[in-house]
């Protein structure tokens, strides 16, 4: 089922944006960046939702109703339970809206991965799965191998540039640092004090960035193209919503109202 | 908030987990299939952590190299048996060392392996002229003397060399991922043009008076000579992955829609109709006296005779990769993830033995 829905689909999509942008050196990572930007276009919708539903949550957290059921129903977790479903129904919130998109996001992060390791076909079981992989009606006979050369980086190998005798994992950082942002972007200010909402964009724009950065690290170099190009396509559609918090990214900005169109 | 902090903790160890579960392409671990070879006493298998030095009289376990597991030394080449008593293979792993062992008792022959090459070592190497031609996946023809010192400058030839060089007693023909047949003067170093097969080229070329056979990705076979003149010989339904094997006027090979072939060269016709066992066939074909083996992905061993008959099948409980070699009166076979990691058979059929590394 994996291997059908997923790598089959990415590996093959993979390939033929390659094969247009005509397989030459730079060409696999101009492709993954091309399959970026398709992923981001299709889930597009989806992304708009979950800023719509993180925006939902959050004013819910100053609605009357929704602080009263808190202190009233503070000791008794099943009913308090059933009162926020009702108050997420009378209000037309779906609590997992804002959840969706990131679930999504983790199938295609793994087959992308499996899709660039089999693609760049570093030992010859991986090349034979590929061989498996292509559908009929691909002629890939021409481009297979594929040129994993893209800028300085070896797109089927962790990145790093040498810096005085030091490895600097240039992309890592990169991935860390844009999804940081991205993070930080799109937390709501804090209005309200012990905000179990915001403590938790809070814990998220720390472990986020630790988590990425850290597949950046130690994965192959396409997969961390993917997250950087994702990262900015993600503040890129943020800031477009006008949304964006942008006073978060200096120190102690999310005390302060969110700026709005 | 503490239960909130677990989970996200928790979903960041099973991304962790999830990544690292689907990494095809481990620094470390190698995850394809094994390198095999033998004389009349020995089989030598590239597998893994080691090499092992098996007795062909019973399949028992004679030595194996390194004694402990090192990740620097990851193997899958197919080692070399030189005329003068060394036993060649490359290796994967952090070191990309190229070795040479006593294949008697497994110890190292030179005094340090030769580690000049950027990247892993697939292709076993061809020993010509005193000389050992190593081609490597960095895309570089590596000539060694016998005793493992450099004895010429590397040949950048491109794309990943994953196949042996064969030689036609005069030049060397060296085969390309991308899509070139290299064609080398050993006299003075020097490549002519090479030649475009128009697909990748994984497996080796079978050498003939004046040139070679080769398969490869554009589903052909072409015959190229020494001068780099090509043709096609015949065509399959799938990409070619395995070397041809010439035996007389009769061309044996396979592609990965499982298609066995047996070209009558004179006539360029063929000498059966259809013939597809079970699988897609990775391994060379393998003659032994008027018998014909091939080996499939789904792990059958068939006995072909001339005429595309079935003489005999095993199955292996693995997946068939490996090309087979013969021993004496036996035929080896390797399979990939198998029940045993080799299986010895008599000409009928009839399994010798298996052995499977201690642990």
């Amino acid at each position: 089922m994996w291997e059908l829905f997923i790598i089959q689909p990415l590996t093959n999509l993979l390939l033929w944006i390659y094969d247009v942008l005509g397989h030459g050196p730079h060409m696999f990572g101009l492709a993954i960046i091309l399959f970026t930007i398709l992923i981001k276009l299709i889930t597009w919708p989806l992304n708009a939702s979950q800023v719509k539903g993180a925006q939902a949550m959050q004013e819910l957290q100053n609605d009357k109703d929704w602080q009263e059921i808190q202190k009233k129903y503070a000791k008794d977790r099943e009913k308090l339970a059933q009162e926020q479903m009702r108050i997420y129904k009378e209000k037309g919130i779906n609590p997992f809206a804002s959840c969706l998109p990131t679930l999504i996001q983790f199938p295609i992060i793994i087959g992308l991965y499996q899709s660039i390791i089999r693609a760049l076909s570093a030992t010859p079981l991986d090349m034979l799965k590929l061989a498996r992989t292509v559908y009929p009606f691909q002629n890939v006979a021409n481009i297979i191998p594929l040129n994993s050369k893209f800028l300085w980086m070896d797109l089927g190998r962790p990145e790093s540039i040498a810096i005085f005798g030091f490895a600097l994992p240039t992309l890592a950082i990169v991935v860390a640092l844009t999804t940081y942002i991205q993070t930080k972007l799109t937390m709501p200010a804090t209005t309200t004090p012990g905000d179990q909402s915001a403590a938790m964009s809070g814990m998220m724009s720390i472990y986020m960035p630790l988590l990425l950065g850290w597949f950046a690290l130690n994965f192959a170099s396409g997969i961390a193209v993917y997250f950087i190009v994702s990262n900015l396509l993600g503040i890129v559609q943020y800031a477009a919503t006008g949304r964006a918090n942008w006073n978060n990214l200096l120190p102690g900005g999310n005390k302060k109202a969110p700026a709005k169109k | 908030m503490k239960m909130k902090r677990t989970t996200l903790v928790m979903l960041f160890l099973l991304g962790v987990l999830l990544l690292s579960a689907c990494s095809g392409n481990s620094r470390t671990i190698v995850n394809t299939w094994p390198g095999l070879a033998a004389d009349d006493a020995r089989a030598y298998l590239s597998a893994g952590s080691h090499v092992y030095a098996v007795d062909v009289k019973n399949g028992s376990e004679v030595w194996r190299y390194p004694a402990e597991a090192d990740n620097a030394m990851q193997f899958y080449a197919v080692p070399v048996l030189t005329a003068d008593g060394q036993l060649l293979v490359g290796s994967e792993g952090t070191g990309h060392a190229f070795f040479s062992l006593n294949p008697e008792t497994g110890k190292e022959n030179w005094t340090e392996p030769f580690t000049g090459a950027k990247g892993k070592w697939v292709a076993a190497p061809l020993v010509f002229n005193e000389r050992i031609y190593a081609p490597n996946t960095d895309g570089f023809l590596y000539t060694l003397g016998m005793d493992g010192k450099q004895a010429a400058d590397p040949i950048e030839l491109g794309g990943a060399l994953w196949s042996a060089p064969v030689t036609d007693g005069q030049f060397i023909y060296v085969a390309s991922l991308d899509h070139h047949l290299h064609i080398i003067d050993p006299a003075n170093g020097t490549t002519g043009d090479p030649v475009d097969l128009g697909g990748a080229i994984p497996g080796s070329p079978a050498a003939t008076e004046g040139g070679v056979y080769v398969g490869s990705f554009s589903s052909t076979v072409e015959i190229v000579g020494a001068n780099g003149q090509h043709e096609s010989a015949a065509t399959t339904t799938n990409w070619i992955w395995g070397s041809p094997t010439l035996d007389g006027n009769t061309l044996f090979y396979a592609d990965l829609s499982g298609n066995v072939y047996s070209l009558d060269i004179p006539s360029g016709s063929q000498n059966w109709g259809a013939i597809q066992p079970d699988g897609p066939i990775v391994a060379n074909p393998l003659v032994m006296g008027d018998q014909i083996y091939f080996a499939t992905e789904e792990g059958s061993f068939f006995a072909l005779d001339r005429d595309g008959k079935t003489l005999w099948q095993k199955t292996t409980g693995g997946k068939i990769y490996t090309t087979p070699v013969v021993s004496g009166t036996l035929v080896l076979v390797a399979p990939y993830q198998g029940d045993f990691a080799i299986a010895a058979y008599d000409g009928e059929g009839k399994q010798a033995w298996t052995f499977t590394p201690a642990k």
